[in-house]
This record gives C-alpha cells, structure tokens and sequence, in this order.
C-alpha cells in the first residue's frame, strides 16, 4: 500500500464512479470525495428517456443501492466545480463550499448539450436532453411533472447554480402555454433526437422531427437501413423532415417558443428539444491550467493523465487519439466506464494503459434493434456492402461491409482473406453478439465465410424464428455504398489491418 | 411482426394503479377481502347464515365455489393474458409461453377436474405436483386416487419435475405449467414492477422460501409416518394429523398457514404491492426445491459481455427482485435460484444484453469468447 492520497473525483457519472469504487477496493483508508452539481446518487443517463416516458422512476435508473457511498466510504459534495487552483492543489466551488484539496484528481465531469446556433434558441419552451435537469424540464413539459417521485435532493444545488450551467433547471412553457405542450419538436437526427421523439410518441404527441442530413442518422446507417426507420417513426405519426436547415425558433412577445422556421418553410411547435450533439463539459475549467484541446475536451494520455500528472481525465470530457489520427472524445457508456477503471489504476500507481478496441454498439431505434461493429458508413476507399432484407415474421436487415482482398497487404498468414474481406457488420431487427462479430473481424474472415457462419453470432431470444437467407442473396455481390449528397471524404483502409 | 424489442413504450408509472399508491391499496384490499371470504365462508355462515359464493356457483352450475374460484381463476388469467401480450407480445417466447400456461390452466385446472366428477372419476389437478400440492403425497391421499394417477403423481413430483428442472430450468414448471405463476404472469404482469430488488428482500426470500420448503417435507414426512404408524389414539397422531380435518394439527396449520394464508391471501392479494411473485418468490415450496436443482443445472442467463448500459430495465421487471442489471454490467452470464425464466428481463432489455438459454456447463463456450460463467 503506498502512502495515503486524497482523491477528489468531479462528476458522479460512470466513469467517475467506477474509479471511486475500484479506488475503494483497493485503498480502504485513503479519502475519496465525489463532487457532483447534477445528482446525489449515479444514475445512468442513458436510461433517461424511459423515466420520462414512465417505464421506470428516478431510481430506477439508479444502478446502486443508495446506500452505496456510505457503504464505501465515498464523501459527496453537491455542488458546482468553479474551476482548480493547480498550485495549492484545489478544487473551487461555487456557494459557501470551502475549497476542496486533493493530491490527485480526476476530472469526468462529462458532456453538455451543444446549444443551438439559431435565433431564439434560448426561448422558454427550447431544451436539451442530456442532464438530469434536462430530464425534469421535459417531465414538466411534456406530462406536467414526472410519474413518480424524483430523486430525493434533485434540486439542491440550485441555490449556487447558474444560466451557464449544463445543471441550471431551465424554466418551463407550462405557464404562458396554459397546459403541456400538445405540438412538440425534435431538431437533430441522431440517437438523443429519436429518444426524445419515443418520449413524444409515447406521450401521444405527433411530434415534428427536422434533420439536417438526408435520411436520419447517415453517420450511422445507410438509405435503406434509414427508411425502414423513418417508416416506422411515421407510422406512429412522427412528421418527419428530412434535409430540413433550421434558420430560426420562432418565439412570441413573452419570449415563448409558436414555431420553427426552416429553408422550407414555418412549423408551429410549442416544445423544441434541441439534440445536435454534445461537447465536452470543460468551460468551467478554462482557466485552471489543464490544458484543454480547442474543440474543449481534456487531452489525455494513454493511462488517462492529463498535462498535470496528478490531475486525470476520463468519460466523455476526454479526448484521446482515434485510429484516423483525430483526436475526439468517445461519448458511450462502457468507453466512459473502462476509461475509469484506468484513470483509478494510474491514480493507485499502476502502469495501465486505455487500449481502445474496434468500435462497436447498439441501441434500439423506436422497436427496432440496431448493432454495429467494426468499420461501418466510414467511405474506406475500395469498401463494398453486402445487403440482404429480411421480410417475414421477422424483419430484419443484415448489412456486411468489405474490402477486396487484392487491396490488402500479401503479408498475413491467415487462411480465410480470400475474396471479400470482412470490415464490418450493420444490423438492424435481430441481435447479435458483438464479441463474435468483431472477432470475424479480426480473424480477417472473408465474406463467404462470415455468411457460412452467421448464425453463430446470433443472439436472439428464444424461439425467435431463426433467420434463412436464400441461396441467390447468399451468392450476390457486395457494391459500392450508396453515395451521400454531401461529399463524405473518403478514408484510407486503417494501417493496423 | 418484429419478434424482439418493447413493443412501443410502457408508461407504467403514469397509470396511477400500478404505483403502490391508494388505488393499488384498494385492489389489494379487495383481493385480500376476496380471498378471505373463499377460504372462510363456512365460519362466515356460522355467524352470519349467508353463502353468497357458494350461491353463486350453485346458480351458475359449478356446484361448489371452487369451481367458481377456478373459473374466476381462468377468466383472471384469459384477461390479463391478453394485457400482457398487448404489451409484450412480440416477443415469441411470450406469446407460446402465456399460450401454453393459460392452456394448461383452462384445461388442467379447470376443464378437466369439473368434468371428470361428471363420469365417475376422480377431481384430479393433473398440473398441480407435491410440495406445491402439498397433500398429493399424503398417503391417505395417494391411497383414494386410482393407480395410475398415483403413479403420476409420484413421479411427476419426484422424477420428472427436478428431471425437467435440470434441463430447462424451473421455468418449465413456474412459467410455462403453474397455475399460480400463470396468474401472476397474466392477470398480475401490469405490477410486475413493483417486487422489491434490495439486497435485504434478497436475503429475506432466502430464508423464507426455504423455510417453508422445509416445513413442507417435513409435514408431509411426518403424516407418512403416521400413516405407517396406524395409531389414531395417540398424541403423536393427534398433533401431527388431527381427529378431524380441522383439529389444530401441524396438517391443518400448514395448509391454512402454507395453503390459504402465504399462497392466496397473501401471494395474490399484495399483488398491487409487492408484485405478482409474492408467494412464488418468498414462500413457494415447489419454487424453492426446483430452484436449487436450477441451480445446479443448465439453465442461465447468458450476458453478452461489454454491452450493458446500466439502463435497468431487466432489473426493474424483474418480477423476481433480481437484480439482473447487477450481473450484466459486471459482464456475468449468471443463474439465480429464483429465477423462473418468464423473458421479460432479455426482451426490454434494450441493446438485446441477456439470453436465456439452456446448455451444457462449460461446453457452449468453446470457440466463442472468453465470457465467464458465474454461479452465484
């Protein structure tokens, strides 16, 4: 055991919370406080839509007993980071708290909402949906409160919070509208926008959805994929707007949101949720020192350190460098969670390092199942898609990307890289088990194997009907990927192939 | 129709009767008071000279009120059948699941025991099997019943219900045949929710539902020796059987406390409260013998490894208390002894983290990753 180091972790998150845990179990004795403005006990963001829609309360969502800090001994402080004094070795807060010292920190502190550019962005009725405050504020909006009791203390920060931050509980349209809203909108088509839009339909609105692009979600899945999507979102009465630019959130005398005017035209919406991504959570920092990447995340090294060796970074506010030679921050859950682990590791002395696998995740899109793994919608040159849809009792599209062998290195000594080379795998209507997936991918199978395999990757429940792909799709040609309207650059075939 | 994922969302905690608020205290009164008023009438037409169950079935022609507490029963469970696979029915587990427990009632538990009377025969609950049906291994019992539904009946309870719990988990028995999990699977599902996940619910069920394991082999145990032991006159026989039927007995007590008490006053009354596995959960004798061999057997939940978001949805439907999330986040494939395998937990789950499956300890792993397989 070395000798005893006071650990200060801001943000009450996964990735936060995974260190404190594993700093417990390895360090009985040393202090560890957990600053948080957003919550008193970690929940996980990603359930928040279904707490909304009443599929489960506030706890629920919470994946510990409450009594888990006292439990471990963790310290709590609700309050919000105002920045860190790096000499004296300290973390300011706002209201009466006295600073907080540490011998080493741990920001993960995570994302805010990317505001909207446009005019009339900050009008009552105009929110996000990232934050437990943003959770409360469209219970407000859309139900009239939430369906159960909120989390005990939800809003005791409110007292030193402000406009600026992420956690400041925005005022509703409750009031001047007279009642919740009954025309809601979603502006931004990705994986926050189709959640927000499950909680309208949910409700019972008919909520409009505006997207930049030319089907919903194009980062992620391809014409096709896309419409079958879009279908179901309109059968339950979703207006969806595709290649909709929005110019202006149209707002009343009282500064309350009537409409959302686009390049093709007004729409009136009395409820805007304004999902258009996520930055790092990092203004609050700017002037401590650490140094920060100009896109506002945290750059870390590989055992999550920052500039200043005792101050580490993990979860979404992080940035690290991609396989492309970007540096991005990678905003999931379980990146978030093993970036934690590492962070506690090196807080403890070890030598642990963040290895990043092959890319990989899934998510349900309205009732459709979605997985993805390896190198899916990233225009590699010479890449190819095998497409087949199956439409029975179940539906289900199977989406194999390759490359031609030919453009590969004669180097390796694997069996299976004849022909088409598999890179990556989109999936919508089953399930499939990732693991198996990505291990084709890096075993280099080829096409022709993978489809002769399949089935040991599913991973539907039982009795699901299992999935026959007829000989004359089994035999088809993988092409070229349908072309977006926007020149999507294309990318080299990554080096580590 | 698509097989898996929700079908649309639930917006259970906006029903106001589903929230264990004063309207789910009302229901719970009403089943209570239900409940109490079939297993007492007799005393209550002591007092009071009315029998309006008993009327009511004799008007109705089901000729004593069981049969009407049958044929409620099945009405319950045709009804919340069609609540549930409203709600979950795209999943086909649950549809041939709550299809073969709603028939096995109707047939089994209903049709079949009031028509055989009719001919001659024997009212025989053929989906019923002993420690759950505590008495169809006492011997007096077994001594009335015609061979061959002695035979069965034995080995139904000793061979081939721990025989199938090996295989397929107690699933076989508690989702797909029992009339009591058919209930709360049906008529029960809309508080699915509601059974406690905390450790000290864990710990509580632990202790109580092997309690009363115990105490059910060791009634039946000693009302077979006192049958062999063919002594009405003594203390031994008075304590153990009674003179009459309702004598304070240890058979009389355990099926009043055990029978009447845990399993319908209790188990479908707080329904509304405590969720629909009440009894299943933390008294069934049946449950708690089968879930030992479950443990021990084939039967798990496979986690797909890395995938889990912690969302809780697996753990809030858990109509068992599991805390499912718990394992999944942890990258466990796990079985829990009470576990009775009604798929809800893989079919909301929503990035399809969790499985059900039976396999052979070990050998299923082979050639595919590293996943531990955790008994806990």
């Amino acid at each position: 055991m070395g000798p005893s180091s006071r650990i200060v972790i801001i943000g009450n998150g996964v990735a936060g919370m995974e260190a404190a845990l594993l700093i417990r179990a390895r360090e009985p004795q040393w202090p560890i406080t957990i600053i948080s403005e957003e919550s008193d006990h970690f929940f996980s963001r990603t359930a928040m839509m279904w707490v909304c829609c009443g599929q489960m309360n506030h706890q629920d969502i919470e994946p510990l007993q409450r009594d888990a800090y006292a439990n471990a001994n963790l310290t709590r402080i609700r309050a919000r980071a105002l920045g860190i004094d790096r000499s004296a070795q300290q973390v300011l807060l706002a209201g009466d708290h006295p600073p907080v010292p540490y011998d080493q920190l741990l920001i993960a502190c995570g994302s805010r909402p990317r505001p909207g550019p446009w005019k009339g962005s900050q009008a009552t009725g105009v929110g996000h949906f990232v934050t437990m405050q943003d959770l409360e504020w469209l219970e407000d909006e859309i139900h009239g409160g939430p369906a159960s009791t909120r989390a005990p203390r939800h809003d005791a920060h409110l007292r030193a919070s402000n406009p600026e931050s992420p956690y400041f509980k925005r005022g509703t349209a409750l009031e001047s509208r007279g009642s919740t809203s009954s025309q809601p909108a979603v502006i931004g088509g990705g994986l926050i926008g189709i959640e927000a839009i499950e909680i309208m339909v949910a409700a019972k609105r008919t909520p409009h959805f505006f997207i930049r692009d030319e089907w919903f979600w194009p980062i992620a899945l391809d014409t096709r994929e896309s419409r079958w999507i879009g279908e179901r979102m309109e059968q339950h009465g979703v207006q969806v707007h595709l290649e909709h630019e929005i110019e202006e959130l149209v707002t009343d005398d009282n500064h309350r949101l009537t409409g959302i005017r686009t390049n093709q035209g007004e729409f009136g919406a009395d409820l805007a949720v304004v999902a258009i991504g996520v930055m790092p959570n990092t203004d609050w920092m700017a002037n401590s020192g650490v140094e920060l990447h100009p896109r506002g995340g945290i750059p870390v090294n590989g055992s999550q350190a920052t500039n200043d060796p005792n101050i580490f970074a993990a979860g979404d506010c992080a940035v690290l460098p991609w396989w492309d030679g970007t540096q991005r921050p990678e905003q999931l859950w379980y990146t978030s969670r093993d970036q934690g682990r590492v962070a506690a590791r090196s807080m403890l002395g070890e030598k642990a390092t963040y290895q990043r696998g092959l890319w990989y995740n899934s998510a349900k899109l309205m009732d459709i199942e979605y997985t993805t793994a390896g190198f899916v919608n990233l225009n590699i040159t010479g890449e190819r898609n095998w497409y087949f849809e199956e439409q029975g009792s179940v539906r289900s599209t199977i989406r194999i990307v390759t490359l031609s062998a030919d453009d590969q290195d004669n180097g390796n000594q694997s069996d299976h890289n004849q022909g088409q080379r598999v890179i990556g795998f989109n999936m919508l209507g089953r399930r499939w088990d990732h693991s198996i997936l990505l291990q084709w991918i890096r075993e280099r199978r080829s096409l022709q194997w993978v489809l002769d395999h399949l089935k040991d990757a599913s991973f539907d429940t039982e009795l699901t009907p299992p999935l026959r792909i007829p000989k004359s799709a089994l035999q088809q040609e993988p092409i070229a990927a349908t072309a977006r309207k926007t020149n999507q650059p294309t990318i080299e075939p990554p080096t580590f192939f | 129709m698509d097989q898996q994922g929700q079908n649309g969302l639930l917006t259970t905690y906006r029903e106001g009767w589903r929230k264990r608020g004063l309207s789910g205290i009302l229901i719970s009164l009403l089943l209570i008071g239900f409940y109490l008023f079939l297993y007492f009438e007799d005393k209550v037409h002591r007092y009071y000279h009315v029998r309006p169950l008993t009327d009511l079935a004799a008007s109705l022609g089901l000729r004593n009120r069981w049969y009407l507490y049958g044929f409620l029963y099945c009405a319950a469970m045709l009804f919340g059948a069609f609540y549930y696979l409203k709600r979950h029915g795209n999943s086909r587990y649950n549809r041939i699941r709550i299809s073969v427990n709603v028939a096995v009632q109707v047939m089994l538990g209903f049709l079949l025991p009031f028509i055989m009377p009719l001919f001659g025969g024997t009212e025989f609950y053929a989906s019923y099997f002993w420690p759950l049906k505590y008495d169809y291994l006492y011997p007096h019992t077994l001594q009335d019943l015609p061979l061959y539904l002695a035979v069965y009946t034995i080995a139904g309870s000793l061979i081939a219900a721990p025989l199938l719990a090996f295989f397929f988990g107690k699933r076989w028995y508690c989702s797909w045949v029992c009339g009591c999990g058919g209930l709360a699977n049906t008529f029960g599902d809309p508080w699915r929710h509601l059974s406690s996940k905390t450790t000290r619910s864990w710990r509580f069920e632990q202790v109580s539902v092997h309690t009363v394991m115990f105490l059910a082999i060791a009634s039946t145990a000693l009302i077979g020796l006192d049958y062999l032991m063919d002594n009405k006159s003594s203390a031994f026989h008075a304590v153990v059987s009674g003179n009459r039927w309702d004598d304070w007995s240890i058979k009389y007590v355990y099926g009043l406390g055990v029978g009447a008490i845990l399993s319908g006053v209790a188990g479908t009354g707080l329904y509304p409260l405590l969720g629909p596995r009440v009894w299943c959960r933390n008294f069934c004798p049946m449950a708690a013998m089968l879930g030992l061999i479950q443990k021990l057997g084939r039967y798990r939940i496979r986690v797909k490894p890395d995938m889990c978001i912690s969302c809780g949805n697996c753990s809030t439907y858990c109509e068992m208390g599991i805390d499912v999330r718990s394992y999944a986040q942890n990258n466990e494939s796990f079985t829990r002894a009470s576990c009775v395998g009604c798929g809800v937990c893989a079919h909301m789950c929503p990035r399809g983290v969790l499985k059900l499956e039976n396999v052979k300890p070990l050998a299923t792993e082979k050639g595919r990753q590293g996943l531990p397989i955790v008994h806990l």
